[in-house]
């Protein structure tokens, strides 16, 4: 996983800083991986949420039900026992005389015995605020007539009345006094309206309303705890319980089955739900706000569950797809750039979990090994060519010729009498022999004595009047082994750059001498070679060119000192020493030079 | 060993042969220049009549080179003193010589002051030994009927294109010395050992002659690898060129 975010930068970085075209795989795996989760996550949020306030509805709208269920019976049951109360009323003597009683012999007297008998059975129960009694001639009475105002046109039509002659003696529940009698404050009541009969004729002989007081629903309400509860009429007014609630009432709870709605109070969502009592004129409105009780928690507890296995799913996968995909590209590219940049074309061993990234590697093995193999074919190739051309080169050369040659030419010198012609051939071939010959670069002392005898008799030839030599080898110095040609560029330089630049003949004198010195364990032979000339000597700036050992120094080719120069270096290499050449020189007088080589 | 001493010198250079033999004080050394070949395969039919103490081989001759020279002329002339003289400095010669007898090596050109001391040890060396010629004609072996020079005489028409016959090849084969065989093959034939084995082969030649093939080959043919002696023996032999033979015969 931690590979995997490292790769996720370096590639962001990477496809920030060159052009967008290529998306990598690991990046483009790491979008889907976090796009799937993104969206399984959202519809887990979502489904979550719709299930929970489902569920929680559900739930509320349940508990709704259940309440306005017992309310509604008790209401129900509460109203039942109001109309056996009315029954009674009916039978009572005093009301009964009231009412058969002749309209001239009606007076006072026995309009108060029948409240009074109609308030003796109120006695004994409650919530009842007043009993209206109309005859059919519309002489009324009523238990509690001083807090009522009467509509005395309304009383004599018949329109609030109908509907109770409908019921033919059945109790008929109606709101407030059917409008023929307003209780003082406008204080809400629930009547019950009957039609009354005789009982020996079966004459209807009048009407009877008796108001039953909201303060009956509002203890009911009380007693039940409810504080979420407002009891309304069918006409919108408002009955008991919460205030708060009125103003939701619509005609939609005037209907069989509860009704449930979502509404906002004071800003906080609620669950109204409402339902009419019975065939009553009344409606029971509940609230209730969402809660915690209803959500399945176990149910999203499980799903977080699931979520969060899938979340680490995902990313397990990832994190695999990298591990065993992207990571091995990664060291491959890698291992193949290293390659590239080393300049060193060898194999690369990079552990990979996976066969088809072995074949992967397998086959840039094999390319490399096919690459390198065109390589050393090539430079085979170039080898071959080089060593041809070598070849011509040291054909052109061919010394054998030059031998033979010089042969054939003594041959004729000596055949013409010319003998020191041949003797001059002879010693010219003696030189090339020996400074052409091929094999050791270090040679005998005495060979190389040889070389410079050689060389200075033929260059006696030319400039025999002015250049004498001389020599002084003891025999133990010549066996020393020293670097070939060594002796001769000296001598060289002793001519060219001495003795002919004086003008007057020159003396070369080439000594030689061995001394021991102190070694590491036991004494140390060291072998002195001195080359002296008469000539214009050199001043101590040339010298100090000559001997310096630093590459800035080192002549042009076509310098004079460069033979020179040269020659002490390879000198100095060979010995390993800095101070094994000493030049020595008076201007005008000599130079002197002095090697010193050890033994080997 | 009181005589001079005799020196061969072979050589396809002719002059470095005449160099060699005009350059060196040869009599100061009590030496004389017998003769000179121009390649192995002359030596090969000349030595047996020159019979030299001292032979200069150069190594690089067409037909038969100084190395393969040698290899044959030690095996039959072990008391022959061979100086290896070649132009060609390479370590491959230089290391095939040393595995051979070879008395020494020297590089051309040649300087006097290096042959001399060569020689003068070479003489030394002679000196103090017996005469090897003389020695083989002591030793002759008794005389044993003339079925040997008829077998002798067979042997040579069966063999006579091997380029690397010669008398002391024969008697070697044939077990006698060679001075013997030189002088009892004389006796029965009339005719010296080498001339007999040059008619042979001459003979030979001039019936490949007549079928107008060329020289050299007709030379590698009769077993004179080297056209210029086999050219030589020709003429010698015919009284006119190959060349000349061919045309006359093949008109």
């Amino acid at each position: 996983m931690k590979t995997f975010g490292k790769n996720v930068i370096l590639l962001f970085m990477k496809t920030n800083t060159s052009n967008k075209k290529t998306i990598s795989l690991s990046l483009r795996l790491q979008r889907l991986i976090f796009g799937i989760v993104f969206v399984v996550t959202v519809t887990f949020l979502i489904s979550v949420y719709l299930i929970t306030a489902k569920e929680r509805r559900d739930y509320e709208i349940r508990e709704s039900e259940r309440v306005l269920r017992t309310l509604s019976n008790n209401i129900v049951s509460d109203i039942d026992s109001y109309r056996e109360i009315s029954r009674l009323i009916m039978t009572e003597d005093r009301l009964v005389s009231f009412l058969r009683a002749d309209v001239n012999q009606v007076d006072i007297s026995m309009i108060n015995d029948a409240r009074y008998g109609i308030m003796d059975i109120l006695n004994v129960t409650e919530g009842v605020d007043t009993v209206m009694v109309f005859r059919e001639d519309m002489i009324m009475l009523s238990t509690n007539r001083f807090t009522y105002v009467y509509d005395y046109d309304l009383m004599q039509k018949d329109s609030w009345r109908g509907y109770i002659y409908d019921a033919k003696g059945s109790a008929v529940v109606s709101l407030n006094s059917n409008g023929v009698a307003h209780k003082l404050g406008n204080k809400p009541m629930v009547t019950i309206g009957r039609a009354i009969y005789d009982i020996d004729t079966q004459q209807r002989t009048g009407l009877m309303l008796m108001n039953i007081s909201a303060r009956v629903f509002e203890k009911m309400l009380g007693d039940l705890r409810y504080n979420d509860i407002c009891i309304m009429g069918t006409d919108g007014s408002f009955i008991a319980g919460n205030r708060k609630l009125a103003p939701y009432y619509e005609s939609s709870f005037v209907s069989k089955g509860i009704t449930h709605k979502d509404i906002a109070i004071e800003g906080e969502r609620s669950l109204l739900s409402g339902c009419r009592v019975s065939n009553m004129p009344i409606v029971i409105m509940k609230t209730s706000s969402y809660g915690n009780e209803g959500v399945p928690f176990t149910a999203i507890n499980v799903m977080i569950f699931m979520l969060v296995i899938f979340i680490i799913l995902a990313f397990y996968t990832g994190s695999f797809i990298s591990r065993n995909v992207t990571d091995p590209v990664f060291e491959l590219s890698s291992a193949m750039d290293k390659n590239r940049s080393s300049g060193d074309l060898k194999k690369i061993d990079v552990k990979v979990n996976s066969s088809e990234f072995e074949m992967l590697e397998g086959d840039y093995n094999n390319m490399i090994d096919h690459v390198n193999d065109l390589i050393d074919r090539l430079m085979e190739k170039e080898k071959t060519l080089q060593r041809a051309e070598m070849r011509v080169l040291q054909e052109q050369i061919k010394p054998h010729f030059l031998y033979n040659s010089i042969e054939t030419i003594g041959f004729m010198a000596l055949d013409a009498g010319a003998d020191k012609v041949h003797d001059a051939l002879e010693t010219m071939g003696s030189f090339y022999r020996n400074f052409l010959s091929k094999g050791g670069r270090e040679i005998p002392f005495s060979r190389e004595i040889s070389i410079v005898k050689d060389y200075l008799s033929l260059q006696k030839l030319r400039y025999g009047d002015i250049i004498e030599d001389e020599y002084d080898i003891p025999a133990e110095a010549e066996y020393f082994i020293v670097p070939k040609l060594i002796l001769q560029p000296l001598v060289e330089n002793s001519i060219y750059h001495g003795i002919r630049l004086k003008g007057e003949k020159g003396m070369i004198s080439i000594s030689a001498y061995v001394d021991e010195i102190e070694g590491e364990e036991y004494p140390e032979r060291e072998l002195h070679i001195v080359v002296k000339d008469t000539g214009v000597g050199m001043d101590q700036d040339k010298i100090d060119k000559i001997l310096s050992a630093e590459e800035k120094d080192r002549p042009q080719e076509a310098d004079e000192s460069f033979g020179l120069w040269g020659t002490i270096q390879r000198i100095r290499m060979y010995t390993g020493k800095k101070d094994c050449v000493k030049i020595e020189s008076e201007q005008g007088e000599y130079t002197r030079i002095e090697i010193t080589i050890g033994a080997k | 060993m009181n005589r001079a001493i005799r020196v061969m010198i072979i050589d396809d250079e002719e002059s470095a042969r005449k160099l060699m033999r005009a350059a060196i004080d040869w009599e100061s050394l009590g030496m004389e220049v017998v003769g000179e070949a121009a390649s192995g395969i002359e030596a090969i039919n000349i030595i047996d009549d020159l019979r030299p103490d001292i032979a200069f081989v150069d190594i690089s001759m067409p037909f038969m080179d100084g190395i393969e020279f040698t290899e044959v002329a030690t095996g039959r002339y072990p008391n022959l003193i061979i100086i290896i003289m070649t132009a060609i400095d390479k370590f491959e010669y230089a290391r095939k010589c040393v595995s051979l007898p070879v008395f020494d090596y020297m590089l051309k050109p040649m300087v006097r002051a290096e042959v001399t001391p060569v020689l003068e040890r070479a003489a030394e060396k002679l000196k103090r030994e017996k005469d090897y010629w003389e020695e083989q004609k002591e030793n002759e072996e008794p005389h044993s009927g003339e079925s040997d020079t008829d077998l002798i005489t067979r042997y040579l028409e069966e063999n006579f294109t091997d380029k690397e016959l010669n008398l002391a090849f024969i008697a070697q084969h044939f077990g006698f010395s060679a001075s013997y065989l030189s002088r009892k093959f004389k006796q029965d034939t009339g005719k010296k050992f080498v001339e007999y084995l040059t008619d042979l082969r001459m003979k030979k030649a001039m019936e490949i002659a007549k079928g107008g093939v060329k020289m050299y080959q007709a030379a590698a043919e009769v077993g004179i690898p080297d056209p210029n002696y086999f050219s030589r023996c020709f003429k010698k032999y015919t009284g006119m060129s190959y060349s000349d033979y061919v045309a006359e015969h093949t008109k």
